[in-house]
């Protein structure tokens, strides 16, 4: 599939800088590779589904710059430190453990759909004296400028602010000096404002900035129209893709390697479903994911039409929703 | 045939009067997001994105906002019980613009809920719509109730009552009044030198019956606290203000509601109401009074029918066009007035066909409503206020 199909695949990707962009980078740093990267934490409620819409998606795209002759360096961090850091300091060894399942989890990943991601953990260079000195040049950068420093300030949450602000940041700045060098940073739309850091200080030392490449939001399963008219934004942000137990949903989440099909088809058959392009459809993004993995798993590199089929009326809502609950289990749950 | 200075002369006119009509149209487009923004009101449109099947006047955006749906969606779509409150000034037979209200309360009621419908015979006395309290009662019992019956209610899930005849609404009322100062009862409703003339009843009824009719389905009597909503028009948000405020005082949940627009009168001078009864399609209206009312409407057209034709009419400020698209399926409509597509006259012969037929079924239903009454009157003690703590 070549770049510009796979960046307009309908329902997958929600923001991406141009093809031509992408081609211009790749061809203004070789023979250099391009840095692809997705980046995320975890919890202890398993490994979701929606985590493998972003390994697999970098995989594309790996894949479309090789097709094009382009050296290619596709890599998924397991964000371990940056997850210790968010639970209290009795939990750290648990949680480093949790880091290693992620990671092995990342790795059978590739061994499943031959993605070819190189698998890297926060912990193996957090300390290393060339990061440590990257992230001070970042926070010096950061500290000499209000403005940066306000927008510093943006990527934590109101309510954490002043708690962040005592520990100087650190959380942001090891984020967004693990980004600097990128070319292109894939994830969630909710991670623009560290991405915007990032490039500001890219500008500022002369370096290049990333591209951020934004994937559609995640939505919980098995929830009905009032949850999504009640939860008021949750069209631009969704649930966090990466952590099984966001918003304390793990029920309406599908986890691989423990969720039971029979179950997956239930939370499916009770989702809220729309011919409505403009409002979540969590189905079809699960079935886009699956039509991924299939695609990988037979060696077959064309478009994924799914969303397409679903809103020209090709396919009906019950339809689509008992074609994924199969498809789940074909090509994702039995897999691990 | 017109002589050629009377063509220019009506041809002025009508740019004239359709001009103004543009500006009233205008003006009237720009009051609603204007009290939405002054009140702080939601758009109902995310409702009607996410609700697999919202009601006509959601689909028109004529119920434009709510204030807290958000509280009651779960209710709504689980299946869980709460309730909407609507309640009625019996003053006179119900007409269209009555009709309007009863038909979001039927859809309401379709998606679970439990409709409320106090008939306010009380505030009828109290404000002079009725000579006494007894005659609104007759009028309660002889016209407005056997006609919200024809209009298809599930006797299970509609509980009407007549204020007078439902004295533990008193003890609720006197119950709620303990949580409500007459500071804010004045603050919210303004009273001053406007008032003077107002008896004290106004005041009890307003700052008490009312929020007890609202709170009503709250009782522990009647299942507890639940998501309530209340259809009004934006004038009345003052009630629900004051409802939401007893409501956290005594433990239950602050209402919702939904905020409608008002049917216009036929007369073109504000909203159907009884009071001007020319302007207003009574359900009780004989096919010649009917017919007469609608056929000399005013419209959003123009006196020239040649001018309306390169113009088109106004539909968003005709009597007329609410009339035929709030009440039936006309959802060309708009498109057809405002093209010029159809002309008033035309228009009008179908409003009447349509409302005659409307008119018919529903009168001939009433014998059999009225024999019915019973089944629908509200009469469970709510005794929890007279509890001795």
């Amino acid at each position: 599939m070549n770049i510009e199909r796979l960046l307009s695949t309908r329902g997958l990707v929600s923001q991406a800088p141009s093809a031509e962009d992408i081609r211009s980078r790749a061809g203004s740093i070789a023979p250099e590779p391009m840095r692809l990267f997705y980046g995320e934490t975890y919890d202890d409620k398993g490994h979701p589904i929606d985590s493998l819409k972003y390994y697999l998606f970098v995989s594309y795209l790996a894949e479309a710059l090789k097709q094009e002759g382009s050296n290619v360096d596709p890599s998924i961090l397991v964000a371990d430190t940056a997850a210790c850091r968010n639970v209290g300091q009795e939990h750290q060894d648990y949680y480093m453990l949790l880091g290693d399942q992620r990671a092995k989890f990342v790795s059978k990943v590739n061994d499943v759909y031959n993605t070819g991601l190189r698998v890297v953990r926060m912990s193996e260079y957090i300390d290393s004296p060339e990061f440590v000195a990257e992230r001070d040049r970042v926070m010096q950068t950061c500290n000499a400028d209000p403005e940066l420093m306000a927008a510093v300030e943006k990527t934590v949450p109101e309510s954490k602010v002043e708690i962040e602000r005592v520990k100087g940041f650190m959380y942001s700045f090891d984020e967004i000096a693990t980004i600097l060098g990128l070319d292109i940073k894939v994830g969630p739309p909710r991670e623009d404002l560290y991405d915007d850091v990032a490039r500001r200080v890219a500008e500022r030392s002369g370096q290049k900035g990333l591209m951020s490449l934004f994937l559609t939001p995640t939505f919980p399963l098995g929830m009905n129209w009032s949850y999504f008219f009640a939860n008021e934004g949750i069209e631009d942000h969704g649930i966090t893709a990466y952590k099984t137990g966001s918003k304390r949903l793990q029920r309406n989440r599908i986890v691989i390697e423990r969720s039971d099909p029979d179950y997956v088809r239930e939370l499916i058959s009770a989702s809220f479903i729309s011919t409505n392009p403009a409002v979540p459809n969590p189905t079809l993004d699960i079935g886009i994911i699956c039509e991924m993995a299939k695609r990988r798993l037979e060696g077959v590199d064309s478009p994924i039409t799914l969303a397409d089929e679903f809103y020209d009326g090709q396919i009906s809502p019950n339809v689509l929703k008992e074609r994924v609950g199969r498809d789940v289990e074909t090509y994702v749950l039995s897999r691990f | 045939m017109l002589g050629p200075e009377r063509q220019t002369q009506l041809e002025e006119i009508s740019r004239q009067d359709h001009q103004a009509k543009l500006a009233k149209r205008d003006e009237e487009l720009a009051y609603y997001p204007q009290k939405m923004a002054e009140l702080d009101l939601k758009p109902i449109d995310r409702f009607r994105l996410y609700h697999p099947d919202p009601s006509r006047l959601m689909e028109l955006g004529v119920t434009f906002a709510h204030r807290d749906l958000e509280s009651v969606v779960g209710a709504m779509a689980n299946g869980e019980p709460w309730a909407v409150v609507s309640g009625l000034n019996p003053s006179g037979p119900l007409h269209f613009g009555h009709k309007q209200v009863f038909d979001e309360l039927l859809w309401m009621q379709r998606q679970g809920a439990d409709v409320y419908i106090p008939i306010t015979n009380d505030e009828s006395y109290l404000v002079g719509k009725a000579s006494s309290l007894g005659e609104a009662r007759r009028t309660a019992y002889e016209s407005v109730i056997p006609s919200i019956i024809a209009m298809g209610f599930s006797p299970d899930k509609t509980h009407i009552f007549v204020d007078s005849d439902y004295p533990d609404l008193y003890n609720a009322a006197m119950d709620i009044a303990k949580h409500t100062s007459l500071n804010k009862i004045f603050g919210v409703f303004g009273f001053g030198k406007d008032e003077e003339g107002e008896n004290s009843g106004t005041v009890f009824y307003r700052g008490a019956v009312q929020l007890a009719q609202i709170l009503l389905p709250q009782y522990e009597e009647l299942g507890g606290p639940k998501p309530t909503v209340i259809p009004v028009g934006v004038d009345q948000y003052p009630y629900i203000l004051l409802a939401r405020d007893a409501a956290r005082k005594k433990g239950f949940t602050p209402p919702a509601a939904t905020f409608t627009k008002f049917g216009a009168g036929l007369d073109g001078k504000g909203k159907m109401s009884a009071s001007r009864p020319e302007g207003a399609v009574f359900l009780t209206d004989d096919p010649k009074t009917a017919k007469k009312k609608i056929m000399s409407a005013y419209t959003g057209g123009s006196v020239l029918g040649s001018f309306q034709r390169e113009h088109g009419g106004v539909p968003e400020i005709c009597p007329i066009y609410q009339l035929r698209t709030y009440h039936f399926d006309n959802s060309r409509l708009a498109e057809q007035c405002s093209s010029g597509e159809i002309l008033c006259g035309e228009c009008k012969a179908q409003a009447v066909d349509e409302v005659l037929v409307y008119l018919a079924d529903h009168q001939g239903k009433l014998p059999e409503a009225k024999a019915r009454t019973p089944e629908f009157i509200f009469d469970t003690p709510i005794r929890s206020p007279l509890k001795v703590k």
